[in-house]
């Protein structure tokens, strides 16, 4: 079995057996797309011709003819899916880069065709019972049906173009010679191929047992299958450089099928005639051939250049391949539900494996990570700051781990450093000077009772809470000589040893304080 | 990254995707699957002469359900794809050529099953009444086709949650035929059952015309089914997600509580309880009979069952984190191997991505930052809004953020790694810096104002 680097590379199809099911299933899904567009604008235009009528003529038959939208509809968004997967297999470069360049319009298909179906269900359901309801369902729900081939067909004449590829990423929809006209008319051939086999399929379905209806739906038959011919031309003068003889022949081919429809459709002649059954088809399948093997010729170079720049990167990433699936393997088996996996893995980066504040990413940090070890604090606000992080330090929040998993945490780093235990209580009382000093200075910042002033708490990082949190007296020292880096601490190296030996035994008189009077 | 990156601002992939997904799996499973079935069954009964009022109710159910079904979810089926294809097209690329032929099969059920639909709507009222075993039978069919698609979707969804030996071996059957595999069948089609018999339960109790022993019989029929679908979804859960890596379910109260709620440990499990206790109440109330509990029970218990959906859907997506093919790629569609090199080469990114956006007059570094951003990070996180970054990142300091880069798959494990050079990371650092502060300027301001 193929170790795949790149699953792009991995053709499940052969390239011929690929192209051959793309134009069946493409065929299939344009097919439907045509006779559910067509009803739908046809179906609408009925009702509107109808309506300015008076007195307005009886719905029955447009509603049956509206009805059938709904299956055409489902069978044609069914079989979209077939070529949508074979397209991102055949031609995955081309269709992803433009669907990602066509990104919000490409999106936009999916409310815009519920939109679409939905109401003009809604047009279904009330064409005969509330004029003005189908009315606005009919309007609203053919204008959102009919912006759907303007992006499809938009698309495809951006993939069919890759040297334009660049400049529609820079400035996006624009109108230039260069895919415009082509896109405008391409849309409008669409249009055209819509309202003729919509027009063509209800000759011979819905106009079955309603023969006086015949002569209307030929009109816009042969009206549509002219305007095609029209616009085709035109069409034709848009692509002139990449057609190739094939493609000539194959257009060629429909062209003729289209004037004998044409021929037979000619005003004195008013049934079905069953030899379009032979030629619409024949004009479908000869143009949609002309049209895969131009879309073929435009996409095979970028696709084989994709594909040989993905096999060039195989080749640089294989030695590195055994390498991610091992730390891949030891990622899978490190399970982040107990507190040492937790601690080893979120905290160990910058607090270390011992605590004390020395871990690999610490030496990043402007504010040193906490020593964890000299830390002598109540497990609740250990929680609340590993729950909410400190606002200005690099420590971030943890409440992405629920509150399981947190506690673990706590309990893990009690039983690794010791964080949780009592303060011991002043070992001698403090001198008036060095009590000045506290409430002259240090209370500016961390109040006189060391819950941290106003203006302290507004300091990013505020000052520690005294009463919930203290330190080593060793620690408590060593801070208040030379200060906390990066924060408003500063050193106080000037205060005579003493009274700096004081303050840390203020400092840590307050948890002591504390934790007697809860008990 | 060969691929234009899009990245949906404010409301942010995963939950445009989701909210696709949501209503996709809601109308697929519930209507198409179970409300379907349900349908079939009382044309069926009626066909076998136990009263007409089955196959009215079918009747009048069926318009509605094909409608929904044919409109909603088949678009938001497409859509699925189309979503993908913008969003992850390397990911939804991979996955297709990894399993092309499950897809191409399933889109033949899936034509079968809509054909199949369609026939026995418009066939209806010409066979009822001549032909009801004809009319059955393709009921039937169809029924058996939504199974089978359902069947063969659940082999490609449940691959991305057990790795198991493919990331080693790479072959199809290990990936397809996935230890989820079976449960999640059973899952998927019992679930749908529930939410499809839930809907005709509650109809019945508000809507059904009928006599006050013909809607007795209706609702205990409901009643019995939807029992026995709760029963096997729930045993199917249970197994299905014994089934999934510790690894990937731990992380499971955070995915659907959020942070803040997450913080209660019983919170969730206490609202699961209470959801599945409304569930079997309207269970039982429809066994009994009673009309008015089944009123009363059936709002908050479709409610509940869309909040389970939600709720599956949610973990399902979430939890995988950093991955979107186990062993293969990361959610941020850059291969495990390719983040691999990079990093031991301290190799940049920038480079190796075939589109930039540089519309929007950006700094050359800003521009470079967001793209790094929007490679990196924009699948799960928007700049701003939904998720965003800013809001995260709000209060560190650069220097923080900067570490934190380093590690994100360490400080959370269902965060992807940062891929780039070091270069790049400090340009990344600096534009997060940036956004968050912005971010807590406008909160300060904001709590000022107030």
């Amino acid at each position: 079995m193929q170790q795949w680097t790149d699953l792009f590379l991995n053709k499940p199809l052969p390239e011929g057996w690929m192209q051959g099911l793309l134009f069946i299933t493409f065929g299939l899904h344009l097919l439907f797309v045509l006779l559910m567009l067509g009803t739908a604008i046809l179906s609408l235009l009925f009702f509107l011709r109808d309506l300015l009528r008076q007195p307005s003529p009886d719905q029955h038959w447009n509603e049956h003819v509206a009805h059938s939208h709904m299956g055409l509809k489902s069978l044609a968004v069914v079989l979209g899916v077939g070529p949508l997967l074979l397209m991102q297999i055949s031609h995955p470069h081309a269709f992803f880069t433009v669907t990602g360049l066509f990104s919000y319009a490409w999106l936009a298909i999916i409310p815009l065709l519920i939109t679409a179906f939905l109401l003009f269900d809604g047009f279904a359901h009330k064409i005969g019972t509330s004029a003005w309801l189908a009315l606005i369902c009919g309007l609203v729900g053919v204008a959102a049906l009919m912006t759907v081939p303007a992006i499809f067909t938009g698309a495809l004449t951006l993939m069919e173009r890759p040297a334009e590829w660049a400049d529609f990423a820079a400035s996006g929809f624009r109108f230039d010679a260069q895919w415009m006209p082509h896109w405008v008319l391409r849309y409008l051939h669409v249009m055209g191929a819509a309202v003729a086999f919509g027009a063509a399929f209800h000759l011979f379905f819905s106009a079955r047992n309603e023969k006086q209806k015949a002569p209307l739906l030929r009109k816009w038959l042969l009206g549509a299958l002219m305007a095609q011919a029209v616009i085709g031309l035109a069409l034709l003068a848009t692509i002139l450089p990449q057609l190739s003889v094939p493609v000539l022949s194959f257009i060629s081919l429909g062209a003729l099928a289209l004037g004998a429809a044409v021929w037979i459709l000619r005003p004195e002649s008013s049934t079905a005639d069953y030899r379009l059954l032979a030629l619409l088809p024949l004009i479908f399948v000869s143009m949609l051939l002309a049209r895969q093997l131009m879309q073929n010729e435009a996409l095979a170079p970028g696709q084989a250049e994709a594909t040989a720049q993905r096999e060039q990167r195989v080749r640089e990433l294989a030695p590195f391949s055994q390498k991610a699936l091992d730390a891949f393997a030891v990622k899978l088996r490190t399970v982040y539900d107990n507190g040492d996996t937790i601690y080893d893995g979120a905290c160990e980066p910058c607090h270390g494996l011992t605590g004390r504040g020395d871990g690999p990413e610490a030496s990043r940090l402007r504010i040193p990570a906490t020593d964890l070890t000299t830390m002598r604090t109540d497990r609740d606000y250990v929680y609340e700051m590993v729950r909410d992080g400190t606002p200005g330090t690099g420590m971030p929040y943890f409440r992405m781990f629920d509150r399981e998993k947190l506690e673990s945490l706590l309990d893990a780093m009690g039983k690794r450093f010791g964080m949780y235990a009592a303060t011991p209580p002043p070992p001698r009382d403090i001198s008036p000077v060095s009590l000045e000093v506290w409430i002259g200075t240090c209370a500016k910042c961390h109040a006189a009772n060391g819950s941290g002033s106003p203006s302290g708490r507004a300091m990013q990082p505020p000052p520690p809470d005294f009463r919930r949190s203290s330190l080593t007296h060793e620690q408590a020292l060593k801070i208040i000589t030379e200060g906390y880096p990066g924060t408003g601490m500063p050193g106080y190296r000037n205060q005579p040893q003493t009274v700096r030996e004081d303050l840390a035994i203020i400092c840590n008189s307050f948890r002591a304080a504390h934790n007697k009077s809860e008990k | 990254m060969n691929f234009p990156i899009l990245h949906i601002p404010v409301v942010g992939d995963g939950m445009t995707i989701a909210l696709n997904a949501v209503l996709h799996v809601y109308i697929s499973h519930g209507l198409a699957i179970g409300l379907m079935t349900m349908l079939v069954i009382f044309q069926t009964l009626t066909w076998k002469g136990k009263g007409a009022f089955w196959a009215d109710i079918a009747r009048r159910l069926l318009g509605p359900l094909v409608v929904i079904t044919t409109s909603v979810g088949a678009v938001t089926g497409v859509g699925i794809w189309i979503l993908t294809g913008s969003l992850a097209p390397e990911g939804i690329g991979a996955l297709i050529h990894l399993f092309f032929w499950p897809w191409f099969i399933e889109w033949f059920a899936f034509t079968a099953e809509v054909i199949l639909l369609l026939c026995y709507y418009y066939q209806w009222d010409r066979l009822i009444t001549r032909k009801p075993g004809t009319l059955a039978a393709i009921g039937w069919g169809y029924v058996g086709a939504s199974f089978i698609s359902a069947v063969l979707i659940t082999g490609i969804l449940g691959f991305m949650l057990t790795p198991q030996g493919w990331p080693w071996a790479r072959s199809f059957t290990e990936a397809y035929f996935n230890p989820t595999f079976v449960p999640q069948c059973f899952l998927r089609v019992s679930g749908g059952m529930a939410l499809g018999i839930l809907l005709l339960m509650s109809w019945i109790a508000w809507r059904f015309k009928g006599t006050a022993e013909e809607r007795g019989r209706a609702l205990r029929v409901c009643g019995t089914a939807l029992l026995l679908s709760l029963v096997v979804t729930a045993a199917a859960t249970y197994v299905y997600f014994m089934r999934v890596p510790q690894t990937y379910l731990t992380h499971w109260k955070f995915s659907v509580a959020t942070s803040y709620l997450s913080q209660m440990p019983d919170f969730l499990p206490a609202v699961n309880a209470v959801a599945a206790l409304v569930l079997l109440l309207t269970a039982l109330a429809a066994m009994a009979r009673s009309r008015l509990a089944c009123r009363l029970l059936c709002f908050p218990a479709l409610i509940m069952s869309l909040c389970f959906v939600m709720e599956f859907e949610r973990v399902r997506e979430f939890i995988r984190g950093p991955y979107l093919m186990p062993g293969y790629m990361h959610a941020s569609q850059i291969t495990l191997v390719e983040s691999e090199a990079l990093a031991a080469q301290n190799a940049p990114l920038l480079p190796r991505l075939r589109w930039v956006n540089t519309s929007g007059n950006l700094s050359p570094a800003t521009q470079a930052a967001r793209t790094l951003f929007a490679a990196n990070c924009g699948v799960c996180h928007a700049e701003s809004g939904i998720n965003g970054i800013d809001q995260r990142l709000a209060g560190r300091s650069a220097d923080g953020i900067n570490a934190m880069l380093g590690i994100t798959q360490r400080l959370a494990p269902y965060m992807t790694p940062f891929v780039g050079s070091e270069q790049e990371r400090a340009m990344l650092t600096e534009y997060l810096f940036q956004l968050s502060s912005n971010y807590s300027r406008r909160a300060q301001q904001a709590a000022r104002e107030k």
